[in-house]
């Protein structure tokens, strides 16, 4: 079992998209695949048609009262599984401080589905917490949406400050360039100016697109309703890569 | 919880979704309908290994990606995936972990083959809640199914499957019953059974343990007919497998149905004329020779990993040339037995075995056991045998020639073919449990046989490997191997006596007076 949480400090980068899309693609090669959406704004719950409520809460879920597999639910599509948000999730880091091994309970938690599914997407609240150290020592691989914005680069940077300084290991590390607009001098000049010295960043940018905007009229992935759109061909090349740096084929 | 699982229904004549819809419209809102395509091919052993161990193995090709699904075949619960670009062929193929660690047990050296193939043509809907969500799909599945050779054919019956969608259970129920409503028949039968029924097979149609029920008043010539005929049709159905070297097990079972006859022909005695039978007896001699060359190789091929982890592991690289000339002398080996069993030698013996089993026995005979009750001669040829194993293992000392235990071992040989030819003749509990007590005996005789056997062979093989320019390196890790065998095989020997004092006991004994009578 894969898991791969989707993260920035940042909010409203693409993180949600990124996490729908690609739990999409994998599920349609025959991958079981399932999308927790961890933020309490609950978009990706919401872009499944599913209710954002999780019986017990967050509070349910770390006492281990409710078994993760039992809140699970199935979403329109085969092999694709959504935990969905929960309001309450915004207390999680409260949750998880009173809890043994506060930053490992969600690999915990996640351990008895590795039987079930083959790729687990994380989808992550922005902001730096116990949640999103619990996320990062429960993946193996960290999907990074950046804005090309110089400010947007600095939050990189304070990312892998703390990765380093919570001496986390052993998380592949993919960063890649979202809602780029090629219109804008701006991100033009940062993606020149990083790649260099960025050997992890992906090659596969995913541009800025009234498609994925759409996702939040249509409640879908990009794939079922732009199937021919550049947004969705970037994804389908993303996903392909990710699986290449995963080792994959 | 756990989902529950799919539930198939036969679809009325002349209904489709559409008349399905209608008639559940009242209660249920839907989405629009998908068609799609999934070709499935099913895979076992040809022994039915999966089957057996409780599971229904199936690749299934979609336009979007390949994957092979392990299904418990009793709940329906889909255990296991694994995304795979083509069909595999050993466990071996697949990556290690879940699905093949599953699969790989049951199945040990035998290879996957295709049992049947569906094109499955769906048409589905979904049914949708108040915002528009899908909280469970009907599926319409229809389609051909063929056998791997396309010779025989047919179309599945049109069945609408009844699909959950995960923490939506009651919608699922609710459907249940409204399909209950309209006095739709649910269906016990898997596609897969489905299909392999349209072909005319079914699950474990072969299998290569004796299992003959046989009527204990019927004439003994009749029967030993009956049970050479089974064992020939075991030989004929290897054959093909043994020639494409598909994988060891059918020449392995190809080798032992002729050793079974052979042991059949010799024990079931005074029923057939001694002249009319004595070609085939040699026949079948000669099948035991040409397929010898061929298993022993297999054999070392089989036990390779073993020997090479039985090595130190500084040692166990030198190893790889034997690996190599096994196999090359594997693939001459097979190539000339593969023309062996194509040769008109061959096939005339085989054909007129056959016309000789299918030739009727006379009215009369003159045989002087071949017309008595077959229950009479099975009690009093196991007894025989009994008893002459009983003094030949009696007889056996501490240094005793190997000789004495290969004779032994031949004679347990012939009376455990005897007793599994015979079984359905005698109560099941109890003659499973001799079979067994059997079985540990020969187990430990086997392996004592099959030890030196190997430890001889190595040498052999050593010696041919010298001339051949083999590495010295090679050759002492080799002398490593012989010595372990040799050492084992002393071990063999001293838990002999053991055994074989468990096998004669007394309260066996009495089992085996009471089941086969002390005449």
């Amino acid at each position: 079992m894969h898991i791969l949480g989707v993260y920035n400090i940042k909010g409203g980068v693409g993180k949600t998209a990124t996490a729908v899309n690609l739990a999409y693609l994998a599920a349609r090669q025959g991958y079981r695949t399932l999308v927790w959406d961890l933020d309490p704004q609950g978009a990706a719950t919401f872009y499944f048609r599913i209710k954002a409520k999780v019986k017990g809460g967050s509070k349910g879920l770390l006492n281990g009262k409710h078994d993760l597999d039992d809140l699970v639910k199935g979403t329109d599509f085969d092999n694709l599984d959504l935990l969905p948000a929960d309001f309450s999730y915004r207390n999680m880091d409260l949750r998880l401080e009173d809890a043994k091994k506060p930053t490992k309970q969600l690999l915990k938690l996640l351990r008895p589905l590795s039987q079930a599914y083959d790729y687990v997407f994380l989808d992550c609240p922005p902001s730096i917490s116990l949640v999103s150290e619990n996320i990062f020592r429960a993946a193996d691989g960290l999907l990074l949406p950046l804005i090309p914005t110089t400010l947007s680069l600095r939050t990189y940077e304070q990312l892998l400050d703390f990765l380093e300084g919570h001496r986390i290991q052993g998380l592949e590390l993919m960063p890649f360039f979202s809602m780029v607009d090629r219109r804008k001098r701006m991100h033009l000049d940062v993606m020149k100016s990083l790649p260099d010295s960025r050997q992890e960043l992906l090659q596969v940018q995913i541009p800025y697109a009234s498609d994925v905007e759409k996702m939040g009229i249509y409640r879908m992935p990009v794939g079922e309703f732009a199937a021919h759109s550049p947004a969705w061909k970037a994804y389908l090349a993303l996903w392909s890569e990710v699986q290449a740096r995963l080792g994959v084929s | 919880m756990t989902m529950p699982n799919p539930i198939d229904y036969l679809l009325p004549e002349h209904w489709g979704l559409v008349e399905l819809q209608e008639a559940l419209a009242t209660n249920s809102r839907f989405g629009e309908v998908e068609t799609g395509r999934l070709d499935l091919t099913y895979l076992d052993s040809f022994d039915w290994r999966l089957w057996s161990s409780g599971g229904e193995l199936v690749f299934e090709q979609h336009k979007a990606g390949n994957r092979l699904c392990w299904i418990d075949h009793r709940s329906g619960d889909l255990l296991d995936t694994l995304v795979l670009d083509k069909l595999p062929e050993f466990p071996a193929d697949l990556p290690s972990g879940g699905l093949q660690e599953q699969i790989a047990k049951p199945l040990a050296m035998r290879v996957l083959l295709p049992m049947v193939r569906i094109e499955q043509q769906t048409s589905s809907v979904r049914v949708l809640n108040e915002d528009d969500k899908t909280v469970l799909r009907l599926v319409l599945i229809e389609g051909p199914f063929a056998a791997p050779d396309r010779k025989l054919k047919g179309n599945l019956e049109r069945r609408v499957r009844l699909t959950p969608v995960k923490g939506y259970d009651e919608a699922f129920t609710r459907m249940q019953s409204d399909l209950q409503e309209l006095g739709l028949e649910q269906l016990t039968q898997s596609l897969f059974e489905e299909a392999l029924t349209g072909i005319g097979r079914r699950p474990g149609d072969y299998s290569s343990k004796l299992n003959y029920r046989l009527d204990p008043e019927r004439r003994s010539d009749k029967t030993a007919k009956h049970i050479l005929s089974s064992l020939l049709e075991t030989m004929e159905l290897n054959l093909a497998g043994t020639q494409a070297n598909l994988d060891s097990e059918f020449l392995h079972d190809l080798r032992v149905a002729t050793r079974r006859s052979r042991s059949a022909i010799g024990q079931i005695k005074g029923v057939f004329d001694p002249e009319e039978l004595d070609r085939f007896k040699q026949g079948l001699a000669w099948i035991g020779q040409i397929t010898g060359p061929t298993r022993d190789l297999d054999v070392y091929l089989l036990q390779f990993d073993e020997y090479r982890r039985s090595l130190p592991a500084k040692v166990r690289p030198d190893l790889e040339p034997f690996h190599g000339f096994l196999v090359s002398h594997h693939a001459q080996a097979q190539k000339k037995l593969a023309r062996k069993l194509a040769s008109p030698q061959f096939r005339k013996l085989i054909k007129e075995y056959r016309q000789w089993l299918e030739k009727p026995a006379p009215e009369v005979s003159k045989q002087p056991n071949a017309m008595r009750p077959i229950a009479e001669l099975a009690d009093s040829r196991i007894r025989k045998v009994f008893k002459r194993v009983r003094k030949e293992g009696a007889a056996i000392y501490e240094d005793s020639p190997a000789e004495a235990l290969h004779e032994l071992r031949k004679d347990c040989k012939k009376l455990r073919y005897l007793i599994e030819f015979f079984q359905s003749l005698y109560p099941k509990p109890e003659i499973r449990e001799l079979i067994k007590q059997l079985k540990i005996l020969l187990d430990n005789l086997g392996e004592f046989q099959d030890l030196q056997v190997q430890a001889e062979a190595l040498e052999d093989f050593g010696e041919q490997m010298l001339k051949e320019g083999a590495p010295a390196r090679t050759l002492m890790a080799m002398g490593i191997l012989v010595g372990q065998l040799l050492t084992r095989q002393v071990q063999a020997r001293e838990e002999f006596f053991n055994l074989f004092n468990q096998f004669s006991s007394e309260q066996n004994v009495q089992a085996f007076n009471q089941l086969f009578g002390t005449k």
